[in-house]
């Protein structure tokens, strides 16, 4: 039950840290809007702000936040919304502001009165809250209650979505339809192009294919997750010379084509990138990638097979079966593609195939609380998201500067090196490593009959499954399992490990030799904030143990490395469809969780069947499937080529069967830069 | 590579069939032609010890791969890197010619025409040109073809 009335901190955040700008109260239950234009309840008045953005759902038993179609969106902590339950545990973020639940239980007179704008160019028109009224300038927050907009039921795409299968032809009559595709892919990007290209080189016309997602450029999502992890163009991925999302043949590898590239300009060290693969592992270190390098053969071919005329810009919000065997896509398109006034849309597809990969970061919840109540400072951060500020922090001086890194994956690895760098230009930078657990030389995980290689702590391997679950032994294995034996296989196989690199041991080795870094293990019992003649810092009290007395750590910045969010109940999308079509769910490692959705072996949902229409899945979304890799670049060229091929068996319009001789002469058209 | 068993099998037979077999017929053309041992004339007249030997090495391959697929159960990644294949390959090759020194073929023809410096040459040459495509082939000339190969552990065929 809520309680009235409730009060909202709002944040802006300038170039530093995030300042409180106003205290707004909402007496009763309504839909409060929220956007740049003056008729909107709660104005945030800057041009990144959409003219309705958001909206705030008010009701006796909870508040929600729904997203209007905005362009710069509606996030929930660090996960996109398009309608969500808000909790109040993360703050709703559009653009720089940040909406914080003060109370809603314990609201007290005195805490209403509390409203003292830290800028005068904010101004508040709430009732029950003073209005300090001073000329507004620039920026301004505005809070008035008017009429409260549409319920629920009536807004776009329930509006259309009634029934769990709708019309076709009233689709197709109404003002929303855009039109029809034999092929339709979800997400838009790098599952979603490997899908296109195979069906592309199987036959398929460009015409016939549609991608709907948010960005043009298919490695959007991967690119920023991997800048923000500090992997620039230059370092290299953990993924295989033959993992190539580029190329369905997976030859010629990236290390082959590094090689050619090298010779051309007549450096023979590019040898070694051949040697890398043929004494992969136990000769020498494994070759992977440059990330530049994955992007742009990526560029190429997304040229090559006609990306961009396949793409829809829009953000996908629903998806119904028809009554003509198809299945109707609902979206938004971008605030410059509005037709009159209208920015949603629903086009029709015979064939779907849904790859809308993470749907958000992860932060461990002791580092969440920490942010909740200290959301000024920004001393905690999730590897993926941008904290280039940490980094420019500390190598500005050479004043001692802690920084503890959470978890021991291979981001972990990464961010450790990049503070390894720091370190050229300020020697005062100390790295704390925590870990949950100290791991002993034979305290690997095992299956069967071998046992993974512990180094430091950490367990150590290639790829982030054993290589044989890409396509050998191990591969066979999960996908022929039942689901519970399956869910026991991902136990002993999973788990976090970082690739075994000659630079990073080496980073290891001096770092424990001098001091300047340190592994700690446990979880963290308190953090709190304490001010220090250095300015706050982060005061840690790390449980070891049970048998050893607790560890004092203060640090100046926390880098949680412990990943991203896998469960697709983060989604909207994915959360109403899993409930609509009761959709199965795999098991998920790690105690009774659910995992992703369940697919066949082709990766099909087979719970979306609809008549001879067909919708397939890849990426993280298929999670604890027939394949262990789904996140992977060589997972999803097995995903894409398990559906596209299942589509040949079909009769699917002008897909191949793929023999040998149009492989090879596809091949030579791909060798030759040709359109399939 | 990660093989399971029937895909090491079904490789080599693939590997043979492809590469061993159309080489091996020009090497048994060769061996038929001017100044060959056996048959001393020109002439379409071919012998058939270079299939000898290329059946000799393709059996022991199919003996010798329940053995590597039983080491690589002791492998966590279940693979079989590219130099374990180079390596063995060669093995494989020494016990073919140990093999045939022993006197496996000798039931084809005599000792003395059969165990000479020139046929051991011959022999490994032979072996150098199909081992080099193999290998090649293993590499990244397969999947060309077979697109499907590389998921299947090595095995041929749809999915």
């Amino acid at each position: 039950m809520i309680r009235f009335p409730i009060l909202l901190d709002i944040y802006q955040r300038g170039d530093g840290p995030l300042k409180r700008v106003e205290r707004i109260s909402l007496p009763e239950t309504g839909d409060y809007s929220i956007g740049r234009l003056s008729e909107n309840q709660i104005v945030l008045d800057t041009p990144e702000v959409s003219k309705r953005h958001a909206t705030l759902i008010v009701r006796e038993d909870g508040i929600a936040v729904s997203d209007r179609g905005s362009t710069n969106r509606t996030y929930i902590g660090d996960t996109e919304v398009d309608i969500s339950p808000w909790d109040g545990a993360l703050p709703i973020r559009i653009a720089q502001f940040e909406i914080h639940l003060v109370a809603h239980t314990a609201a007290s007179a005195s805490e209403t009165k509390v409203n003292v704008p830290q800028d005068n160019a904010t101004r508040a028109l709430a009732s029950g809250t003073p209005a300090p009224a001073p000329a507004p300038r620039g920026q301004s927050i505005e809070v008035a209650l008017n009429a409260p907009s549409a319920p629920d039921e009536m807004r776009f795409p329930r509006n259309v979505f009634k029934s769990e299968i709708v019309s076709a032809s009233d689709i197709k009559s109404s003002e929303y339809f855009a039109g029809e595709s034999t092929y339709l892919t979800v997400g838009a990007g790098l599952g979603s192009f490997v899908w296109a290209d195979h069906l592309r080189i199987f036959g398929v016309s460009k015409n016939d294919i549609r991608a709907i997602g948010d960005d043009v450029t298919p490695y959007a999502n991967y690119q920023r997750l991997c800048r923000n992890s500090q992997i620039p163009p230059h370092e290299r991925l953990r993924s295989n010379s033959q993992s190539t999302p580029d190329n369905i043949w997976g030859f010629p590898g990236y290390a082959s084509r590094e090689t050619w590239k090298d010779l051309k300009e007549f450096r023979f060290g590019g040898l070694t990138h051949i040697f890398q693969v043929f004494g992969e592992a136990s000769l020498a270190q494994t070759f992977t990638p440059r990330s530049g390098e994955v992007f742009k053969s990526i560029d190429s071919e997304a040229q090559r097979i006609g990306w961009r005329e396949m793409f829809v810009a829009g953000r996908v919000l629903g998806i119904r079966k028809t009554n003509d065997e198809r299945y109707a896509v609902a979206y938004r398109v971008p605030e410059d593609q509005a037709r009159g006034g209208v920015r949603e849309r629903i086009m029709i597809g015979k064939f779907l195939h849904i790859s809308t990969g993470y749907p958000a970061t992860r932060f461990t919840d002791d580092l969440q609380a920490f942010k909740a109540r200290f959301p000024e400072e920004a001393r905690v951060f999730n590897a993926y998201e941008n904290h280039e500020v940490v980094y420019r922090s500390i190598e500005q001086n050479s004043m001692p500067a802690t920084i503890v890194v959470r978890g021991r994956g291979i981001v972990a690895s990464r961010i450790i090196q990049r503070l390894y760098e720091a370190r050229s230009k300020n020697k005062n930078i100390t790295i704390v490593h925590q870990m949950r657990n100290p791991i002993a030389k034979n305290e690997g995980y095992r299956y069967k009959r071998a046992q993974r290689y512990v180094y430091n702590h950490i367990e150590n391997q290639a790829f982030n499954w054993p290589k044989g679950t890409w396509g050998g032994q191990l591969l066979r294995e999960t996908d022929r399992a039942s689901p519970e034996e399956r869910l026991k296989i991902y136990e002993a196989l999973g788990g976090t490990t970082t690739a075994d690199r000659r630079d990073w041991r080496n980073i290891i080795q001096l770092g424990l030799g001098d001091g300047w870094y340190k592994p700690v293990f446990g979880h963290f019992e308190t953090l709190e904030l304490v001010k220090t003649d250095q300015g706050p810092k982060i005061q840690m009290r790390l449980k070891a143990q049970p048998n050893q007395p607790p560890v004092e750590v203060v640090a100046d910045y926390v880098v949680d490395c412990t990943g991203l969010i896998g469960d697709i109940s983060h989604s909207p999308l994915l959360r109403d469809l899993v409930e609509t079509y009761k959709l199965p769910r795999t098991l998920g490692v790690g105690g009774g969780k659910v995992g992703g959705i369940f697919v066949t072996s082709d990766f099909e949902i087979a719970a979306l069947r609809n008549g001879s229409g067909r919708t397939y899945a890849a990426g993280q979304i298929t999670l604890g499937g027939p394949q262990p890799g789904v996140d992977t670049f060589l997972g999803m060229q097995y995903s894409a080529l398990r559906s596209v091929d299942h589509l040949a068996i079909l009769g699917a319009p002008n897909v191949s069967l793929f023999g040998p001789l149009r492989s090879f002469s596809q091949w030579i058209k791909w060798c030759t830069n040709t359109k399939p | 590579m990660v093989p399971t068993l029937k895909g090491r099998w079904l490789t080599r037979i693939l590997l043979f069939l492809w590469i061993g077999v159309p080489i091996t017929f020009l090497f048994s053309l060769y061996v038929a032609g001017p100044g060959s041992p056996a048959l001393p004339y020109i002439g379409w007249h071919y012998d058939l010890l270079p299939f000898q030997i290329l059946s000799l090495i393709l059996l022991v391959g199919l003996v010798m791969d329940p053995v590597y697929f039983y080491a690589q159960q002791f492998r966590w990644e279940r693979d079989w890197p590219f130099a374990y294949f180079f390596f063995f390959s060669i093995i494989e090759f020494v016990i073919v010619l140990a093999l045939v020194w022993w006197g496996v073929l000798d039931f084809t023809r005599s000792r003395s025409e059969l165990h000479t410096s020139e046929n051991y040459l011959l022999f490994t040459v032979h072996f150098g040109c199909v081992f080099i495509l193999s290998f090649v082939a293993v590499l990244g000339l397969i999947q060309i073809f077979m697109i499907r190969w590389r998921f299947k552990s090595g095995e041929w065929g749809r999915m």
